[in-house]
Order: structure tokens, then C-alpha cells, then sequence
């Protein structure tokens, strides 16, 4: 069965006791933590790119190389960026990248560091039938974009790819399972942090470092 | 009886639908985009699922989306609500191909009652009046000499069209010559058809409308008719039953006859007849809405029926369990439509945080609504924020438990039009029942709200 919600428990309207203003900084830290970076290191490792901006509502992110970012530059002019780059984690990310976030003109500086247990994961890009790929194994390697399964809808199959380079990891759903939109279904590593597979934080670990920060 | 449905709606509608499944036993799955997915409804519901994101095209309004959710839950019928999916025959034909049932008239007949043009022909061939008007409109030469037959000033609406989207009101030859090609790329745009008719504009009139059920078998009752006038631009904001516009035997005789065309026309589930009726008491039919409609709480407060349920069990295909003569309205109901938007700004509609929130009480008070203290209202749909209504024995009293019952409700943090509730119950216009579909339009609202404050 999908993975559905029986949301009177934890987020009903009564528990909602934080400041309305402070809750809505945490949502949007904790969309930007697990929608948006993960899409964006993703985009800013394999364009080559030095800088890239989103923006949304009052937030933006901004993810930075540094100023001569020898690490990066050659695997990108390369033509195929190295793993290790395309997620924002690992030694090679905690001194790579700057990240900045700001509101309202008020400036919250991030460190790379926070992000580094940011999960990755690849998600359903419907609501339907999952179907992982045959072959799909923990620990094989992934390239950005790899169709790793399919989502049926109604006999049309829609593609589950990766959002990263990177190491399958854990599998979030089964084969044959109804799953919803949006819902997580594999989680993708980086190899420089393969060993580590334990170290990597839920969403929202990773969303209160963010906050803290 | 279903055992369980997917409800393919959001905010308020989606809340009464999942109520009526609860009282009737019925199993149901909240559909929900990923900007609902801190809503009442998918909190509320026993099962939730995300069909899609923000952008309704890809959600509410995508039907492998919302099937595919429906087939995945085990769900065996899907209600639409309203707007969206809900008059979409060829949405209602999938649904059945899927083995699901939809939770509406079934295809066929929203195939035939889904131009207006044809259905004023239809329901005009069996008995109702209709509003002096054209076929489709050809070309602007046409129009022209449409309008010269009709006589100004005449509405251009695209027959596609609904909730006033895309109409225009025309003087004169040369408002029309200036305004032709846009309202059909306007049409195009809105509804991918650029179909466009034109009828007489009645000034000064009411807006009425007969709530009817028709089952599977051709029984039908009607439950008596809603007054609608209190417009602007179009868009109703108050509602009340009954219309102090109709005298009971003219009342009696306009639902009777609206139900007997319906029937003849091979209509089935639930739907509501709209008239104009203009200043000598003609009621003259303009449209069918197919689908449970926002204001249906009035008329569940004066007659006690619940017509969700009834929606549901019409679907379900089981017989009407009460005949006309069961059908009592008592009292007088008026409803609220409390919108995210303020008058004393030309209507802008405001999203935002709901950083307060307190639902009024007492005889006769109803709340329909989404709303919770903390809530975040997404600009990504519609303007409604609930419907307030209230019964009372008589319209007096209704008028002063309204006005009591909007003093009491609080939505802080966002801007509403409860002020403008009230102007409208204090003016002299209102209270003497003759209130015409144009007069906020005419008088401007900023000014209502205003001369309301004194």
C-alpha cells in the first residue's frame, strides 16, 4: 500500500504552538534542505557553471564554487564531473562551496558542513505502481539522470531517475508497491561517503541543522 | 453503497465530502496536491495521498493523476467537488472505463447538458423560458447582426464558460466591434474553445436557482431555490433561500417546472437550474450546473436533507428514499462566502497566514471551512476560505444571527470580505429583499463597505 498519511497524530492543527513566523523559516529551510539542494548541487556539478541562484517566495538559495575552484573545474571540463562533486558532501564539498541564504536583506551565512548529511534520495514522479529497474543493486554506481525504475500509471510508465551521480543505496519502497507522488523511493550515496552509510541523517536531522545554523 | 471513495478536491468541499462518507459509513482517501499537504481535509482523512504538485494541471485537474490514485487506494468511486474534474464528461467516461464510478451524472448526460447553447435549446423544447439569444456566434458580421435582432445590450458569453469567466457586457455596435476577437482569444485561452454565443442582457434582475435530484429511475424532487443576487462581477457572494423575490405560488410553480424539464431531458444526480429573472417576476433559465454546488448549505438547513450523501447514494445507484412531498423547507438560511480578498481593494485576492482563527456559534450557525490557526492559505487556488451560514425561523431573523455570527468569526492574519458581509445585511436594499445581480457592481464595493461603516 502507498505510503499515506494518517496525519492526525503528530501535525494536527492544535500542535501548532511554534510562532507562525519562526515555523514558516522552518518549512521553508526544510524545503529548500530536501527539494530544492539536493536538485541544485546536482545542477551546479554538472553545468560547470560557477554560481547558481534560485528563488522561492521571500528565500533564495545560492550555491557559490570558490574562486578558482581547482577541485571542480578540470572534472567539469572534463566532461564528466567526478561523484564526489555532484552532491555537496564530503571533505572535498566542506571546503568547495559556500552556501548563502538570505531573507529579507538579512543574511544567514550556511557552511557547507551543515549540509553534509543532507540525504539524497531519487522520488516518484507519480502516483502509481512502482517498478525498480531489474538490475538495480546497493551499491551500483549512478549517473544524474539514470532511470532507475518506473512508476506505472494507469499502464503508462513514467521515470524514476536519479537526481545525482552517485551509489545506490537504500531502497525506500517495493517493487509492485503503490506510491504517491513525490514519495522517496531510493536513496542515492556518494562514494567518498559510502562507508558512512549510517552517518546520513533523516530529513529532519538534516532540516534542524539547517535551521539551527 | 460505495465502500470507499477517493475525493479529488481540496479545501472546504473536500472536508464536507469526506463528512458525508463518515456518516454514511463510507471509506475515503483524501487526494491532495503538495501544496495541501498540510490541509484539513488530508490531515483529517483516515487515508491520504499526493497526486501531484501545486499546479493543478498536473493535479486536481489531471485525470490519469487522480485515477491512477483512486485504481492504487482501492477506492471504488471518485468525487470531484466542484470546479476541477466535476463537469468533465469525458473525465466521467475514463473513470467508468477504469471500473470506478463517478460521482455525478454520468457521462452521457453531462455530455448533453455540457454547452449551454444546446441545453437552453434542450431544456426550451420542454417547457422552460429562455433569454432572447443567439447561436454560435460565426464571425463579428454575425455578431452584428445578431445584436441588432436581440437588441442591446446583450451578454457575450463563451460557451465553454462558467462561474462569469469570459462574459462581457455590450452597449452598443461599437463596444461589440471593439471587444469581438477579444473575447474569443479570451475564451480560447481560458477554456481551449473559442466558442462564443450572445444573449439579451436583462438589467436590473435576480438570480435564481432550482436545486433538483433526479435517480437512475427518473424520480425526482426538487429542493426548492436559492437566491444568488448578491453578485459581483458575476460571482456570487451571498446566497439565501428562499428568494423574497417569489411569491410561494410563484416559487411552486418554477421548481415544479424546472424538475419536470430536467427529468424530460433525461438529467440524472444532482443539479441546480440557474434563471434570471428580471423586474416583471419572468424567470427565465440560463444554465445547468452539473455538480454539488458551494451554496448547497442553505438548502440543507432549511430542508435537512444531506445532499452529499444523497449525491453519493444517487451515484451509487440506488433509488431517491423520500418523494416530493417529504421535501419541507422551513425558515430562511443565508450563506456567506468568506473570500481571501478585500473589497476595499477592487477584490485583490490575499493568501497568506491564517495566524488566527475563531469559528462563531449559536442557533442556526454553520461553518464550512479549512481553516485552522497556523494554517498557510496557497495562492495556487481559488480565493474561498469557508461559507458561513445561518438559519432562522423568518429573514429578519436570519439577517440578525447573520450579522451576529459574522461579528464572532475571526480570520486574523488575512484579508477578508466579512465587512463587507455585514454592509451588505445593514443596507436598506438587502433588507428590503430587492437586491439586483448588478448592484455592487454599480454602487462599487469600496464605497458599500464604506457607506456600511456609518
Amino acid at each position: 500500500m502507498p505510503q499515506l498519511r494518517n496525519g492526525v497524530a503528530a501535525a494536527g492543527p492544535g500542535a501548532k504552538a511554534l510562532d507562525p513566523r519562526a515555523e514558516r523559516d522552518h518549512q521553508a529551510i526544510s524545503r529548500l534542505a530536501d527539494d530544492l539542494l539536493p536538485a541544485l548541487i546536482a545542477k551546479l556539478s554538472a553545468s560547470g557553471l560557477g554560481e547558481i541562484e534560485i528563488r522561492e517566495g521571500e528565500w533564495k538559495a545560492r550555491l557559490r564554487r570558490p574562486a578558482g575552484a581547482d577541485r571542480a573545474a578540470p572534472a567539469a571540463a572534463e566532461g564528466h564531473p567526478a561523484p564526489g562533486h555532484a552532491a555537496g558532501r564530503g571533505p572535498a564539498a566542506s571546503h568547495g562551496r559556500g552556501l548563502v541564504e538570505e531573507r529579507d536583506e538579512h543574511t544567514l551565512e550556511e557552511e557547507a558542513e551543515a549540509s553534509a548529511n543532507l540525504p539524497i534520495v531519487a522520488i516518484s514522479p507519480a502516483v502509481g505502481v512502482y517498478h525498480p529497474r531489474k538490475d538495480l543493486a546497493t551499491g551500483m554506481r549512478v549517473r544524474a539522470g539514470d532511470r532507475l525504475g518506473t512508476v506505472d500509471v494507469l499502464g503508462v510508465r513514467e521515470e524514476v531517475v536519479a537526481p545525482v551521480d552517485g551509489v545506490i543505496g537504500l531502497s525506500l519502497a517495493e517493487a509492485g508497491e503503490a506510491v504517491e507522488y513525490g514519495q522517496e523511493l531510493i536513496r542515492i550515496e556518494l562514494p567518498e561517503n559510502a562507508h558512512g552509510l549510517d552517518a546520513i541523517g533523516s530529513d529532519r536531522e538534516a532540516a534542524a541543522v539547517l535551521g539551527e545554523a | 453503497m460505495f465502500s470507499k471513495i477517493l475525493i479529488a478536491n481540496r479545501g472546504e468541499i473536500a472536508l464536507r465530502i469526506l463528512r458525508a462518507c463518515r456518516t454514511l459509513g463510507v471509506g475515503a482517501v483524501v487526494a491532495y496536491s503538495e501544496a495541501d499537504r498540510d490541509s484539513l481535509a488530508a490531515q483529517l482523512a483516515d487515508e491520504a495521498i499526493c497526486i501531484g504538485p501545486a499546479d493543478s494541471r498536473r493535479s486536481y485537474l489531471s485525470a490519469p493523476a487522480v485515477i491512477s490514485a483512486a485504481v492504487v487506494t482501492g477506492c471504488d468511486a471518485i468525487h470531484p467537488g466542484y470546479g476541477f474534474l466535476a463537469e468533465d464528461a469525458g473525465f466521467a467516461d475514463v473513470v467508468r472505463a477504469h471500473g470506478l464510478t463517478f460521482i455525478g451524472p454520468p457521462a452521457e448526460v453531462l455530455e448533453r447538458f455540457a454547452s449551454k447553447e444546446a441545453t437552453r435549446r434542450l431544456l426550451e423544447a420542454h417547457g422552460l423560458r429562455t433569454i432572447p439569444g443567439s447561436g454560435m456566434l460565426r464571425d463579428e458580421a454575425h455578431a452584428l447582426e445578431e445584436a441588432e435582432r436581440i437588441g442591446y445590450p446583450v451578454l457575450i458569453k463563451p460557451s465553454a464558460g462558467g462561474g462569469g469567466k469570459g462574459m462581457r457586457l455590450i452597449r452598443s455596435p461599437r463596444e461589440l466591434e471593439s471587444s469581438f476577437k477579444v473575447s474569443r482569444s479570451e475564451a480560447k485561452a481560458a477554456f481551449g474553445d473559442d466558442s462564443l454565443y450572445m444573449e439579451k442582457y436583462l438589467e436590473d434582475n435576480r438570480h435564481l436557482e432550482v436545486q433538483v435530484a433526479v435517480d437512475r429511475f427518473g424520480h425526482a424532487i426538487h429542493m426548492g431555490e436559492r437566491d444568488c443576487s448578491v453578485q459581483r462581477r458575476h460571482q456570487k457572494i451571498l446566497e439565501e433561500t428562499p428568494s423574497p423575490a417569489l411569491t410561494e405560488a410563484a416559487r411552486q410553480e418554477l421548481c415544479s417546472r424546472a424538475v419536470r424539464a430536467v427529468v424530460e431531458a433525461g438529467y440524472e444526480n444532482l443539479g441546480t437550474l440557474e434563471f434570471l429573472v428580471d423586474a416583471r417576476g419572468d424567470a427565465y433559465f440560463i444554465e445547468i450546473n452539473c455538480r454539488i454546488q458551494v451554496e448547497h448549505p442553505i438548502t440543507e438547513m432549511c430542508t435537512g436533507i444531506d445532499m452529499v450523501a444523497m449525491q453519493l447514494e444517487i451515484a451509487a445507484g440506488e433509488p431517491l428514499a423520500i418523494s416530493q412531498s417529504d421535501v419541507v423547507s422551513q425558515g430562511h438560511a443565508i450563506e456567506f462566502r468568506i473570500l481571501a480578498e478585500d473589497p476595499g481593494d477592487d477584490f485583490r485576492p490575499q493568501g497568506g497566514h491564517v495566524l488566527g482563527y475563531l469559528a462563531p456559534g449559536g442557533p442556526g450557525v454553520r461553518m464550512d471551512t479549512h481553516l485552522y490557526p497556523g494554517y498557510e492559505v496557497p495562492s495556487y487556488y481559488d480565493s474561498l476560505l469557508g461559507k458561513l451560514s445561518v438559519w432562522a425561523p423568518d429573514r429578519a431573523q436570519a439577517i440578525a444571527r447573520g450579522d451576529a455570527a459574522l461579528r464572532e468569526l475571526l480570520v486574523d492574519g488575512l484579508t477578508t470580505n466579512i465587512d463587507l458581509h455585514r454592509a451588505i445585511l445593514a443596507n436598506q436594499v438587502f433588507i428590503d429583499g430587492k437586491v439586483t445581480t448588478n448592484l455592487l457592481d454599480r454602487v462599487g464595493s469600496a464605497a458599500f463597505v464604506a457607506s456600511g461603516d456609518r
